[in-house]
């Protein structure tokens, strides 16, 4: 039975219509949130892009450029038929060249996202609830994981550890590389959202709710899912939208050095790398997919924030 | 020699080029004793520094212009004059007898150490003896091993195994016969095993130049090698920097060919430095009197060369762009590909334009090769025919046409060929450049039907990896200069099984035997004019069996300070004539 003053308060907000309401009052969230969309759609129809625009990341136009190799005209190659330009000594459209590197780029992003997710989740929820002796184990592997200087760990591990799937026979070449990008990435992401996790477990499974439902007799089990779980949503989404671009950037940085994706398979870090070579003679090249992956970074970074901000109004901005 | 280890060969343009021995300084400031050249690498330090290593050409022409002299060397000279033999520690060119089997030098008076010890026939035999000792002394040129008349062991080496073994099997008594000295110490007899018209091309090398015994410290020679030039090392110290000044105890009377030519009072060797340091350093001219030993990347040659090749104008005094004497092909491992219209359908297939403007385009990179011996051997080259019908752009209709063929002849490998799981293998080293050309390859060999799979192997043990029959794929780039100009460096080193460099596999072919017989006839062929018909025959013959794709008659490019003179591009070794640089 609900008393008055309940009843009142439901016909007032719900949380999730405050959030929505906090987030269109930020400045840069609603531009963020549209350009971050932009981008995800547009990488997930990029086969439909190529066939609109008439581009294809495989074909070499050798119409565009001289005997050197050298763009003919301005600003990297800049057309109607190349809108982004075009890939020098090559002839790749550089605009098919950077959707089909995105796509890379994104599937290692958001793979690495979703299994660095479910790990800290798990990790986290089973630590915090448990406490104890399985937290007490958690928390040191954790500890160990975190103390690992992880930037060194994958360049000393890339060759063996690419090698071995190889060998494995799960995947070959770059599908090898990918995988390696993605465990690698998940398991060196996941222990800092397992500790967010951890404690706001902590604080949930004090509260009267989970009490009541232990007094009731519910098994652990229900009470990690069912009480306990929807109550931590609101980290997972900040954590998620904080870390996606952060993977983004970590697999351009890799790739940059070498040890990530091989060309002629694109991705961002990959076309990056490659534009370096020509910052002299064509600053176009080396600029449109460096300032795409700032951009992309910034937008997700920005999303991230307002989304904490609308969500969690307590923590400092 | 291998691409990579940019080595000599002699590049000599035949009946053309009257060029004028004398004409290098044309048009420029008499050149002053005075001044620091500074030479810029990428490279932490030399390849190798110690004379019977050194298998580098631009190497070998720094070392000889400046620190080791040889019993012959290339004359200095431009165009096809510089690939003349000329006499430096010996008074002539060599005299040949006994059918060309043994030949003799004697060293001019006055040749010394840089600790003033003079120059004995022994101190020469003792440098020569360092190549055997294959263990300790590395990587350099083995025709001493080849030539010289010494028995060979039951495993196919020397009995001979160099100064360091003190093994008694140790066959030094056929070294003492090979090798011998007269009595004054002045002259030096070599007797090889077979006749070899043109030996005195082959003392050019360093290896065949002196070390003094008593301060030969192995494998540790290479970074404190003696001198007996006109500069010797004040300090050399990888990864930082090489510093040489004048060999006090050099006698200018006792070497004509330095003696007017040893401007510099100092040189010094920056190495280490990044690539793009490197380039920017030159282009902008920071240091007027510096000279890069490396050539420039690929990216900045647009701005030092136009559409065509020729330096713009704001690098015209400083910048060259030429032939160098290379050929890039990809070897056909035959052993494994044995099947003809398989290898050709490859070749057919094959994408040039897109190749070539990937790297720079043929006014920078060079032309579309015909075979293994490049236009300029003169002599030994002739056009190869029967593939006319092969077009820069991929020839697909006929590349389908043999893979027909291949269909029913070689069903097996053509199954293999085009099947999407097993393919091809091309070896190739490891560069982001190759990984881009893997791309073309796959895509216009598959106009054919034909499944190219890329092995890309660590650019620093790309040789190693291919040259071990166990571990090369299906066909590897290559790359081949003659050592001397003469095609005997490069038929028999390319395509027989004792060649140095078989990456082919021929040997089990049947159109193999008569090849082999051809080669041994021209190897001893006396009338020069003869060979030369014989490489070509041997060379086209090789094209006939598609051994090789031929890929490129390669181009380099050189570029130095504003404030150097006296730059040109000596044919023989594939360099700047270091000894004749001076500073302004």
């Amino acid at each position: 039975m609900f008393s008055k003053e309940a009843e009142q308060k439901m016909q007032g907000h719900s949380p999730r219509e405050l959030a929505w309401r906090r987030f269109k009052s930020n400045k840069v969230a609603i531009p963020a949130l549209v350009i971050a969309l932009f981008v995800i759609v547009a990488v997930l129809l990029a086969p439909v892009i190529y066939s609109i625009l008439g581009i294809d990341p495989d074909a070499r136009d050798m119409t565009v450029m001289d005997d050197r190799g050298e763009i003919i005209g301005d600003f990297g190659g800049i057309s109607w038929k190349h809108p982004f330009g075009v890939v020098p000594g090559i002839g790749y459209d550089l605009l098919a060249r950077m959707l089909f590197g995105a796509r890379v780029s994104f599937l290692i992003a958001l793979a690495s996202t979703v299994v660095t997710v479910l790990l800290g989740l798990l990790f986290g929820i089973v630590g915090g609830f448990f406490r104890g002796k399985v937290d007490g184990v958690i928390g040191r592997f954790t500890d160990f994981l975190l103390a690992f200087p992880q930037f060194f760990m994958i360049l000393a591990l890339s060759a063996p550890m690419v090698e071995r799937i190889q060998k494995s026979g799960i995947a070959h070449d770059n599908e090898a590389r990918i995988l390696y990008l993605i465990i690698i990435f998940s398991i060196f992401g996941w222990p800092y959202l397992s500790r967010i996790i951890r404690s706001q477990v902590i604080s949930i499974r004090e509260r009267d709710f989970v009490l009541s439902a232990r007094a009731l007799g519910a098994s652990n089990w229900r009470i990690l899912f069912k009480e306990i779980l929807p109550n931590v949503w609101t980290p997972i989404i900040i954590y998620v939208s904080l870390v996606l671009p952060g993977y983004l950037t970590a697999e351009a940085v890799f790739s940059y050095l070498g040890i990530g994706v091989q060309p002629p398979m694109p991705t961002l870090g990959v076309i990056i790398a490659d534009s370096t070579h020509y910052m002299m003679n064509n600053a176009t090249y080396f600029f449109i997919p460096s300032l795409t992956l700032i951009l992309l970074v910034l937008t997700f970074n920005l999303l991230g924030d307002a989304l904490r901000d609308a969500l969690d109004p307590k923590s400092e901005a | 020699m291998l691409i990579g280890k940019k080595t000599v060969r002699a590049a000599i343009a035949v009946a053309a080029a009257s060029t004028l021995a004398g004409g290098l300084l044309t048009g420029c400031s008499a050149p002053a004793s005075a001044g620091t050249i500074t030479y810029l690498t990428h490279q932490d330090a030399w390849t190798h520094a110690d004379p019977q290593r050194n298998y580098t050409g631009r190497d070998i022409a720094w070392f000889g212009s400046y620190m080791n002299r040889t019993l012959t060397a290339y004359d200095r000279a431009k165009g096809a004059a510089g690939s003349a033999v000329v006499p430096d520690m010996a008074t002539d060119t060599g005299r040949a007898s006994n059918g060309n089997k043994t030949w003799e030098f004697t060293l001019r008076d006055g040749v010394t150490f840089e600790d003033g010890k003079a120059v004995t026939c022994e101190d020469i035999k003792y440098g020569v003896s360092r190549t055997f000792a294959t263990d300790v002394i590395t990587d350099g040129p083995t025709y001493a091993i080849g030539m010289l008349d010494i028995p060979s062991a039951a495993d196919g080496s020397s009995a001979y195994k160099g100064p360091y073994s003190t093994d008694a099997s140790n066959d030094v008594a056929s070294f003492d016969k090979a090798i011998t000295c007269s009595a004054d110490h002045k002259t030096i007899t070599f007797n090889l095993k077979r006749p070899v018209g043109d030996f005195n091309y082959t003392t050019t090398y360093l290896s065949f130049g002196p070390v003094e015994k008593a301060k030969d410290t192995g494998d540790q020679y290479d970074m404190h090698p003696q001198s007996t030039g006109p500069y010797k090392i004040k300090s050399y110290v990888a990864k930082s920097q090489m510093v040489l000044v004048r060999n006090t105890a050099w006698k200018a009377d006792s070497d004509p060919l330095r003696a007017k030519r040893a401007f510099p009072d100092k040189i010094v060797v920056k190495f280490g430095l990044t690539e793009e340091v490197r380039d920017q350093m030159i282009l902008n001219d920071t240091n007027k009197d510096a000279v890069s030993l490396d050539a420039l990347l690929p990216t900045n040659l647009t701005a030092v060369f136009d559409d065509k090749g020729n330096p713009v104008a704001k690098y015209a005094s400083r910048a060259i762009n030429v032939y160098d004497p290379y050929v890039r092909y990809a070897a056909f491992n035959v052993a494994k590909l044995n099947c003809l219209p398989i290898r050709q359908a490859i070749y057919y297939a094959k994408d040039f334009t897109s190749l070539i403007t990937l790297s720079g385009g043929q006014a920078l990179n060079g032309d579309p090769a015909d075979g293994v011996i490049k236009p300029l051997m003169g002599l030994d080259y002739k056009k190869v025919t029967g593939y006319e019908d092969w077009s820069v752009n991929g020839n697909f209709d006929k590349a389908k046409a043999l893979m027909a063929q291949a269909k029913t002849e070689c069903p097996a490998l053509y199954a293999r060929a085009t099947d999407p799981k097993q393919g091809i293998t091309y070896d190739i080293a490891d560069t982001d450049t190759n990984k881009k050309a893997s791309a073309i390859w796959i895509a216009s060999e598959a106009k054919a039907g034909i499944v190219m799979k890329f092995n890309f192997i660590e650019a620093g043990k790309y040789y190693a990896v291919v040259l071990d029959p166990t571990k090369q794929g299906d066909m590897s780039a290559a790359g081949w200069a003659p050592d001397w100009a003469n095609a005997s460096t490069v038929i028999p080193e390319l395509f027989t099984k004792e060649g140095g460099f078989p990456l082919s596999q021929n040997w089990d072919d049947p159109a193999y035997a008569e090849f082999k017989k051809g080669v041994d006839a021209a190897l001893v062929e006396p009338d020069r004019k003869k060979q030369g018909q014989d490489w070509a025959a041997l060379n086209q013959y090789a094209m006939d069996q598609m051994w090789v794709a031929p890929g490129v008659f390669s181009k380099t490019q050189e570029i130095w300070g504003s404030g150097i003179g006296g730059a040109f591009f000596w044919d023989p070794q594939g360099s700047l004539s270091f000894g004749d640089l001076y500073t302004k």
